[in-house]
């Protein structure tokens, strides 16, 4: 269960904690609470995997990474797992879903794969596809960036209800 | 060298502490002060983006998410990217290569508020309904972006 000192925490802390010897004073205070509560509660919420990942975010081309692509692979149904779970333990590979296809649109597992340049990735993919003999995939390189913000925003006015309601309801 | 043990350091074993720069100088040697010397030195050059939670989407109420591809005309694309920027429930957009050209992700609190949401970009970036592919996820199986900090460059 969440509550509302929990909600408030992850507001306040959710674009970035500061660059101050106890960065969780700020917050603590505002709500009438040690720091260590609202570690504890960070903790906490770590484990509920409310937080995916507590820590630091690099900008991906201020590190070498510079090629970036969503690849889309057609795996057959009974082998989905087998081969989304293999993908998934490389490190390039950021990301890897398992989505709907449609009449026009055959490509059931997504990845997003960063490397330092495009050899690089195109290399990488062929490995992969090598590996868990999957030969029907489309390499989809990303030209421009328009948008890319964090997927769980929690809206300033969002209540305690619906945030706790959905965390119940996932399983 | 001590840059990037510190970047590795605090994406990847980030310690919730009261202190947790105290921490991780212990950890590397150097001081608490020196930690944040550094640190504000990396944000100022844009190597960091920020220091921060990364919360679960469906744990805090968006419950409802999609993928969508477009095919964009070249010189509509802008006019179309500033459209679904506006939209604050859209985490990611991207020009790709392809066909279909114009990515984006999208996150509602229900079916109904996202299917709505996803309409009325569609009109109002003019896409024709077969021009336009709704792929939601079925399983997630990894969103870990973490990255293996080799060279990182101050330019």
């Amino acid at each position: 269960m969440m509550d509302n000192v929990d909600l408030e925490i992850l507001l306040a802390l959710q674009d970035g904690i500061l660059l101050v010897r106890e960065p969780f004073s700020a917050i603590a205070t505002h709500l009438g609470i040690e720091p260590e509560e609202v570690v504890e509660r960070l903790k906490r919420l770590r484990e509920q995997k409310v937080i995916r990942k507590f820590g630091l975010f690099v900008r991906k081309s201020k590190v070498g990474v510079v090629a970036n692509a969503m690849v889309v692979w057609e795996v057959p149904n009974s082998r989905v797992e087998e081969v989304a779970e293999f993908i998934s333990k490389f490190r390039e590979v950021t990301h890897c879903y398992e989505r709907r296809t449609t009449p026009k649109w055959k490509y059931n597992i997504y990845t997003v794969i960063h490397g330092a340049e495009r050899k690089t990735v195109t290399e990488f993919v062929k490995m992969l596809s090598d590996a868990v003999h999957v030969n029907d995939y489309l390499i989809l390189f990303s030209v421009r960036e328009f948008v890319r913000r964090s997927t769980g925003r929690i809206r300033p006015e969002a209540s305690i209800a619906e945030v706790s309601d959905a965390l119940d309801s996932v399983t | 060298m001590i840059d990037r043990r510190l970047l590795e350091k605090a994406q990847d074993e980030f310690p919730l502490t009261v202190q947790p720069w105290a921490s991780i100088g212990n950890d590397l040697g150097i001081t608490e002060k020196e930690v944040i010397r550094r640190l504000r030195v990396l944000f100022r050059r844009g190597v960091v983006r920020k220091i921060a939670p990364a919360l679960d989407a469906r744990r805090v109420g968006l419950r409802a998410s999609t993928l969508i591809a477009m095919k964009v005309p070249e010189n509509r694309i802008q006019d179309v990217a500033k459209i679904v920027s506006k939209y604050r429930e859209v985490s990611h957009c991207y020009q790709r290569e392809h066909e279909f050209n114009f990515w984006f992700t999208i996150a509602a609190r229900n079916e109904h508020e996202l299917g709505k949401m996803v309409e009325q970009i569609r009109r109002g970036a003019n896409i024709p309904e077969d021009e336009m592919l709704d792929l939601p996820s079925t399983r997630i199986f990894k969103i870990d972006v973490r990255f293996q900090l080799t060279s990182v460059s101050y330019s």
